[in-house]
């Protein structure tokens, strides 16, 4: 009753109480976000000046090596190209590997359920380092001797899966009883309920933390410069740094190849969500 | 003439809970049976075991001649069930279409994923389907964008596109807003009137009167009382069915 009155008050009046309001949110959330773009950008002037080398006002901030900086910009940032291949090759390793083990989590066959979850539960008991080197060092200690480019997709490959596997395990409950009794009214047998009701649904719940996934892989491949067989931005990062007592520089440099690309693949990831939230799901 | 539905001694346990006591229950072909019963009686069992969506306990069931026992093991027993439920459509309360598919895509999923029908047909067939309930407009939307009555049209087509000979639907207009129902009854009828053998779970007693054979009103697991509706709704026999009736005229359920 309350809410048939306050209707019909509302239209009594050119502009309603409820635009308004909405109004004054808008210029609440506006001013927000005006308010942290400002300070990011503050942020980052206070970095550019720390790193400036100027003596401004008699406080002198820290001075870089512009000449090397020149130099081997393009040296380290063509190691974005391996990054983003070594973070690929291992995403699509570790999909395979996580909907493997979501799939053996709902195995009523113990051996299946059993392999699942002791492959999840021994990946993250240990370091995604040691995994690496396991592969890398370990290994050919038993005549098996891979590349570091292989090694390293295998360690980040097994341990990502492991990690994701929790997300297609939430995808699949996300599914409800309903679709597959849906899918068996119609005569589905449950493989065919699995490939075209409850993982197609599965992997679209699942494209977001996927995204987000990527996202960190792209960093952690970093860890794969230890094997120095990789060339990726953080080993040329370290190889130049040490080469010529430039880390600052070097690492400086890599950390803004990185970050520049994490700005990127998030804005990718963010507008992915969006369409995927408002879509036909 | 030969029942097309025959329900034989079904018992249905959920653990110690005996939800259907020996049940036995014959539907003739192009005949509209109304179940109804207070909330927990087991109708929503009764019709479920129909299709095995539940595994009877003890009993059998008959769809189009093919017979399915309780206890069955192995292929041939999954194969039976695989041929009864290609026998019978359902039709559930919260539809459940699939949401990653468009409205044709839903309706043509069975034939073609489940029979193997070429897909010129299906659509052919489901565009038909959908035209009968109305529902041809929006053969490329998802179902997230319909109302619940258009959702439940579809739902309905879905099953019909399948070539069932029997029709379930459970509490079809439950889910519904109440200006919705109407829409979703009157393709209900018309689906009865084409000839469906229909079993309906409702609480509609004005399309129980209007458009059932017969009437079966549930108890406890047993089938209290069945009927012709004329005479259950002026003469119900069993208290239990006056009671339930009277609620429904109070508006309750
Ligand atoms: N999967 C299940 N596990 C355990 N108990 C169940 C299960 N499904 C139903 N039951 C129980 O069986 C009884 C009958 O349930 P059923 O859903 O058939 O009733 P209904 O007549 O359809 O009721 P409603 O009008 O509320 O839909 C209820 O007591 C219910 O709690
Ligand atoms: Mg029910």
């Amino acid at each position: 009753m309350k809410t048939d009155s306050t209707i019909a008050h509302s239209h009594t009046h050119p502009t309603t109480q409820a635009e308004l309001l909405i109004q004054a949110q808008q210029r609440k959330k506006r001013g927000f976000r005006m308010g942290v773009g400002a300070t990011w950008g503050m942020l980052l002037l206070v970095l550019i000046f720390l790193f400036s080398g100027q003596n401004i006002l008699g406080f002198q901030t820290i001075k870089l090596d512009g000449e090397f900086m020149r130099k081997n910009l393009g040296f380290i940032g063509s190691g974005l190209g391996e990054t983003l291949l070594i973070s690929s090759s291992s995403i699509l390793l570790a999909i395979f590997l996580a909907l493997l083990a979501a799939l053996g989590r709902l195995s009523t066959f113990p051996p299946i359920y059993a392999l699942s979850t002791f492959y999840v539960s021994l990946i993250r008991g240990t370091p995604l380092y040691l995994q690496i080197f396991f592969f890398f060092l370990a290994l050919p200690q038993l005549g098996v001797n891979l590349s570091g480019f292989t090694a390293g997709v295998f360690a980040l490959g097994l341990n990502y899966g492991a990690y994701m596997s929790e997300t297609f395990r939430a995808g699949l409950a996300s599914v409800s009883k309903g679709q597959r009794e849906a899918a068996a009214a119609i005569g589905m047998t449950p493989g065919q309920t699995m490939r075209r009701v409850v993982l197609p649904q599965a992997l679209r719940f699942a494209i977001p933390p996927m995204g987000n996934d990527f996202i960190s892989m792209t960093k952690d491949s970093a860890l794969v410069a230890a094997t120095g067989f990789v060339h990726e931005v953080m080993w040329r990062a370290v190889k130049v740094g040490r080469a010529q007592f430039n880390n600052l520089e070097a690492l400086l440099m890599a950390a803004i190849f990185y970050w520049m690309m994490t700005l990127i693949l998030t804005f990718f990831q963010t507008r992915l969500e969006a369409r995927l939230a408002k879509g036909d799901r | 003439m030969a029942p097309i539905v025959q329900i034989s001694n079904l018992d249905k346990y959920f653990g110690r809970l005996h939800v259907l006591k020996n049940i036995s229950l014959d539907v003739q072909p192009r005949e509209v049976v109304c179940l109804i019963g207070r909330s927990g009686s087991g109708k929503s069992t009764l019709l479920r075991c129909v299709n095995f969506l539940e595994e009877p306990s003890n009993g059998s069931i008959q769809v189009d001649g093919v017979i399915v026992e309780s206890h069955g093991r192995g292929k041939e027993h999954r194969q039976l069930i695989h041929d009864v439920r290609l026998k019978t459509g359902m039709v559930f309360q919260e539809f459940n279409l699939f949401p990653h598919m468009t409205v044709l895509e839903n309706v043509i999923e069975g034939p073609v994923t489940v029979k193997g029908m070429n897909r010129a047909e299906a659509i052919a067939l489901g565009e038909e389907n959908l035209d009968s309930v109305g529902m041809l407009f929006k053969k490329d939307e998802y179902p997230m964008r319909l109302s619940g009555g258009q959702k439940q049209r579809v739902a309905i087509a879905r099953a019909l596109t399948m070539q069932p000979r029997v029709m379930l639907f459970d509490e079809p207009t439950s889910a519904l807003d109440p200006e919705l129902i109407g829409e979703v009854l009157n393709v209900m009828k018309k689906v009865a009137k084409d000839g469906m053998t229909m079993l309906v779970v409702t609480h509609e007693m004005g399309f129980a009167r209007e458009v059932a054979d017969r009437v079966l009103v549930l108890g406890e697991g047993e089938i209290i009382e069945d009927a012709k509706p004329s005479t259950l709704f002026s003469k119900p026999k069993d208290p239990r069915t006056k009671a339930l009736i009277d609620r429904y005229r109070t508006g309750g359920r």
